[in-house]
């Protein structure tokens, strides 16, 4: 009887936590289900017709596919993405490495207020980031020509209408806006290294480099390669900066995937294209992620 | 390391002593220089603080002074006066709000469910949410505005915040703190015949009250700042975000820096504030969506 | 007042349930490009009109980004129902619109229920509002690329004729040597912002007599020749750069400096630079200044020029609502009947009654330049043309940067030629 009653009371229990998990879990399968199962399968069936934006279109199999990919304006996309990648991902790494260190070597109040003040662009919107740096590089009043002079001949120059200098100009902006996030990561990571191997090592009177080849380097290596990977995937779905001071310019010349699907969708009304195009950038980043996450993985097993 | 090597503590204090006279020098050099890179990374805002607070002749001067002659509000009164930045901020602040608290609820719930129950489907989930964390929803802006389209919810704040749900960090980093309560909490609860939602709300959100704080200040910034998304919600200006509102809508005329200056400032603030109170809980809220316990 | 007025109204808007409490009221939705002193002068009539019609209409007024920005917007927002009542357009740009299906027919009655007709304005003009018939735009006013001197330094130069304007500025040769002897002390000869070389190109193309676009012909740049004009055109500006009579890079704000602070005699550049002009005239902060139609540089006189015209989009899923239809036609027509003010931006008004009233043959300098209406090269009559179009594309993806020496000019030409026509 006992036990009857017991059992009762688990299957009544278990129906109850079956109706708690799907009280709780019903909002998210709803939220992720409509606005991005749901869209994700839209997205792949638009890539197969001529539609709109707005609107049905007729089938077309892989031809949009084909399209998009002999397309040179995707491969200018293409490109450009790519650069603009090269240009932060690594130097940004670096960059945030170094500052990490330095950062890490101060104490108390000094230290707070040097990490408050490279961490403090990090969480800007990116239109205040545009608007303040494009008024530093304006051409004829911004603060950077008298800089860009001596290199120019005493000349100013447009630092994103001269194509050339577009995206070093706005890989350089990004990093400064972003490079608080690295640095924080990396500040943890180097906390995270115990003194007691570098007071063994200061014994060797090893000097600060080799010090920082041995010891700091291989230990802080996990989290520079992941650093690496985060920015490497956020780099690759860049659109505000690029698009924000490319206004007024020429946009094609330096074009970025998610712009180019922009273009697509919404400048020239192709839905069917856009979605094609979104599909590549789909997959590159899948790719790609998956690729950081074995890379996790590997790490979280070491 | 041989074992020679190992110092007692007195030759340990003299080594560093003794190291310690000419790498103080470096060190202090190497401080001195930290803290101007710091300063030189602060200054660009620095500097569009300044420029808003300059009368427009002083901006095209050319003297480019660290400090105004005189200081006016002029540009602040003028964007005040002849934009909507009023409106756009009402916008931006009830649509992050609204992300803000809806993103934390359903992800607590849905990570309680996640970590403590056991039901059909539970696997499932788990993987389309690490799967998630992969997706680039900047690939996904077409078929968004067709399905906003579809419902017609462009240009509504509904609009704005339905895509912007999609918060999968969330919900990864709340199951990772719920997995980490001892079980004995919940079974002594469940004793008191308490049921899951009191158990959820009474003892697993208070006990990691500080992960929720972050949790909700860094998707507040993360909403405030959002840009792409809200640029296509609102096509009139009467539903733009204030990020939107300041670079797409032209008002102003002639010497316009001070004015744009001003109006960076305006829309960089909340989030500025927000940092500069919770310092503590946004560093802890970066380090953990990476996946780094701090 | 007016101000506190259209935020309510935008509150309003944004919180929708209240709007219905104010139906007497018309809310007239717009949405216009017009930035600088187009801008000033826009807003100043926009006023004018809310409060002659207090209580009746009003106008909610928006201004974009000038070009891709706001053309992008406007389709993107009628496709979805959520475009303004009304807006700017460049009559260049009406075929693609109407190709896109971003425009709504405006009827006879439309026009004759605001008291206006065609016959107010130029057949030209009044034709470039239609497509197979039908019309799509009103037009309101006329500007092109126009040659702003400094009196000064060319009374100078002894260029200056006793009618107290420029002289002897014709020729290829004859021009490059003026420009040459401008060009010294850290002056330049010539002002051209790059982004905008693309008219000064077109209008020296329209100068050789050149055929852009052919359908019958093959498309854009039919012959051979036609490429070779164009190349010929870039050549001179790339000429300008090469010389030192014009800088590389300058964009508009500092092309515009370039010449306002006297350190170049010259400045190429739409007419809407006149309003400017003539408010630092006033302040005594510039020079004595003239601006003249562009000098012939080939065998005849051209200039590029385009028209503003105003549209009523196409809100998809939205009815007609015959009374904001009304609402809407009578701010276009006001706007027109009104359009003298707006020749003091420099535009040339396309309301015939206007631009014929002695008031407008009185404004100086526009009567200067006015010439230029006649001899006018426009975009080609095609779905690829206007701004934030394929052919506007062309122009600074291919044109602007063979002046800068980034293409060869001939390569740049062929490949404008090839790009548009892959699109055809």
């Amino acid at each position: 009887m006992i036990v009857v009653g017991w059992e009762a009371k688990m299957l009544r229990d278990k129906r109850q936590e079956y109706l708690v998990a799907l009280l709780l879990v019903g909002p998210f399968v709803l939220i992720y289900g409509a606005l991005f199962d749901w869209p994700t399968i839209q997205m792949a069936m638009l890539s197969f017709t001529k539609a709109p934006l707005i609107g049905a279109g007729d089938w077309v199999g892989w031809d949009n596919y084909a399209k998009i990919l002999s397309h040179k304006l995707f491969h200018q996309a293409f490109w450009n993405t790519a650069y603009f990648v090269l240009l932060t991902v690594i130097p940004n790494t670096l960059i945030s490495l170094v500052i990490a260190l330095a950062v890490n070597r101060l104490k108390g109040p000094v230290q707070g207020f040097v990490l408050a003040c490279f961490f403090l662009p990090y969480i800007l919107p990116v239109s205040v980031v545009f608007l303040t740096w494009n008024w530093i590089i304006d051409v004829q009043y911004g603060l950077v020509q008298g800089l860009v002079a001596l290199f120019n001949g005493g000349q100013p120059i447009s630092l994103t209408r001269t194509i050339p200098l577009f995206m070093p100009t706005v890989a350089f902006v990004t990093i400064w806006w972003t490079m608080g996030f690295n640095i924080l990561l990396f500040i943890a990571g180097l906390r995270n290294i115990s003194p007691e191997i570098y007071e063994a090592a200061s014994l060797d009177s090893a000097g600060r480099w080799r010090q920082f080849q041995r010891i700091t380097w291989p230990l802080i290596w996990p989290v520079t390669a992941l650093v690496l990977t985060i920015q490497l995937i956020a780099q690759l779905k860049i659109f505000d900066q690029v698009y924000l001071f490319s206004i007024g310019g020429r946009q094609d010349a330096t074009i970025t995937l998610v712009q180019y699907v922009y273009k697509l969708a919404f400048q020239q009304n192709k839905g069917g294209e856009a979605a094609t195009a979104a599909m590549l950038l789909f997959g590159m980043i899948i790719i790609l992620s998956v690729l950081q996450y074995q890379l996790l993985r590997a790490r979280g097993e070491k | 390391m041989s074992a020679e090597a190992i110092p007692n503590r007195e030759v340990l204090a003299t080594t560093r002593s003794r190291g310690d006279g000419p790498i103080d020098m470096i060190g202090l050099v190497l401080t001195v220089i930290t803290i101007l890179v710091a300063l030189a990374s602060f200054f660009p805002i620095y500097w569009a603080v300044i420029t808003s607070i300059k009368p427009d002749g002083e901006v095209i001067s050319g003297s480019n002074s660290l400090w105004p002659n005189r200081m006016v509000f002029d540009s602040y009164i003028h964007i005040w006066n002849n934009t909507n930045i009023g409106i756009w901020y009402i916008n931006s602040m009830v649509t992050s709000l609204i992300i803000t608290a809806l993103v934390i609820v359903s992800s607590a719930g849905c990570a309680y469910a996640l970590s403590q129950l056991d039901f059909p489907g539970r696997r499932v989930i788990y993987v389309l949410i690490l799967a998630c964390f992969m997706v680039p929803m900047q690939a996904l802006i077409v078929n968004h505005f067709v399905l906003m389209a579809q419902f017609k919810l462009l240009n509504t704040w509904a609009g704005i915040i339905l895509p912007q749900l999609i918060v999968p960090v969330v919900i990864i980093v709340y199951k990772q703190f719920f997995d980490s309560v001892p079980k004995e909490f919940r079974e002594a609860a469940q004793m008191d015949s308490a049921g899951h939602l009191k158990i959820l709300f009474r003892i697993y959100l208070p006990m990691n009250w500080g992960v929720t704080a972050s949790l909700a200040i860094i998707t507040f910034i993360g909403a405030w700042n959002a840009f792409l998304w809200p640029f296509l919600a609102a096509t009139g200006e009467a539903t733009m975000t204030v990020p939107v509102g300041i670079t797409q809508v032209k008002d102003a005329y002639g010497i316009v820096y001070g004015k744009l200056m001003a109006s960076a400032v305006v829309a960089g603030l909340p989030v500025a504030v927000v940092y500069l109170i919770f310092q503590r809980r946004v560093t802890q809220a970066i380090m953990l969506s990476a996946g780094v316990k701090g | 007042m007016r101000l506190s007025l259209k935020r309510l109204a935008l509150v309003s808007t944004a919180l929708m349930a209240l709007t219905s409490a104010a139906a007497a009221q018309q809310n007239v939705v717009w949405w216009d490009f017009l930035a600088g002193g187009d801008g000033v002068r826009m807003k100043a009539l926009i006023s004018e009109f809310n409060t002659e019609h207090q209580g009746e209409i009003s106008i909610e007024n928006t201004t974009l980004e000038w070009g891709t920005p706001f053309y992008t917007k406007l389709q993107t927002s009628a496709a979805i129902g959520e475009g303004p009542d009304i807006a700017t357009y460049h009559l260049s740009r009406i075929p693609l619109a109407v190709d896109s299906g971003t425009l709504s027919e405006i009827t006879d009655e439309d026009m004759a229920g605001a008291g206006i007709s065609d016959a107010d304005f130029t057949q030209a003009a009044s034709d470039a509002g239609k497509v197979d018939g039908t019309r799509y735009a009103v037009p309101f006013d006329q500007h092109g690329l126009i040659l702003y001197y400094n009196k000064d330094m060319l009374a100078e130069a002894g260029l200056i004729g006793d009618d107290g304007l420029p002289k002897g500025l014709d020729g290829l040769e004859n021009f490059n040597k003026i420009l040459a002897d401008f060009t010294k002390d850290g002056k330049y000869g010539i002002s051209t912002p790059t982004g905008d070389r693309y008219r000064t190109i077109y209008s020296l193309f329209g100068q050789q007599g050149g055929t852009m676009f052919d359908e019958a012909a093959g498309g854009f740049f039919p012959t051979d020749e036609d490429v070779t004009k164009l190349t010929n055109a870039i050549e001179v500006v790339k000429g300008w750069v090469d010389s030192g009579y014009t800088p590389v890079q300058v964009e508009s704000p500092a092309a515009l400096a370039l010449f306002t602070s006297g350190q170049s005699p010259f400045f190429i550049m739409g007419n809407w630079e006149v309003p400017t002009m003539v408010d630092l005239h006033a302040k005594g902060e510039l020079f004595e200044w003239g601006a003249v139609e562009l000098p012939t540089l080939f065998e005849n006189k051209a200039a590029w020029s385009d028209s503003h015209a105003f549209v009523v989009p196409a809100n998809a899923g939205k009815d007609v609502d015959a009374d904001k239809r009304a609402a809407v036609m009578k701010v276009i027509a006001w706007m027109d009947q009104h359009s003298l003010d707006w020749a003091g931006a420099g535009h040339i008004p396309a309301f015939n009654a206007v631009r014929e009233s002695a008031e407008f043959q009185a404004l100086k300098p526009q009567s200067d330049y006015a010439g230029f209406a006649d001899t006018a090269v426009f975009d080609p009559r095609t779905i690829l043309a206007g701004p934030a179009a394929p052919l506007g594309d062309a122009w600074s993806n291919f044109i602007n940067p063979a002046t800068t020496g980034e293409i060869e000019p001939a390569d740049a030409a062929a490949q404008m030629r090839d790009d548009l026509n892959g699109q055809l």
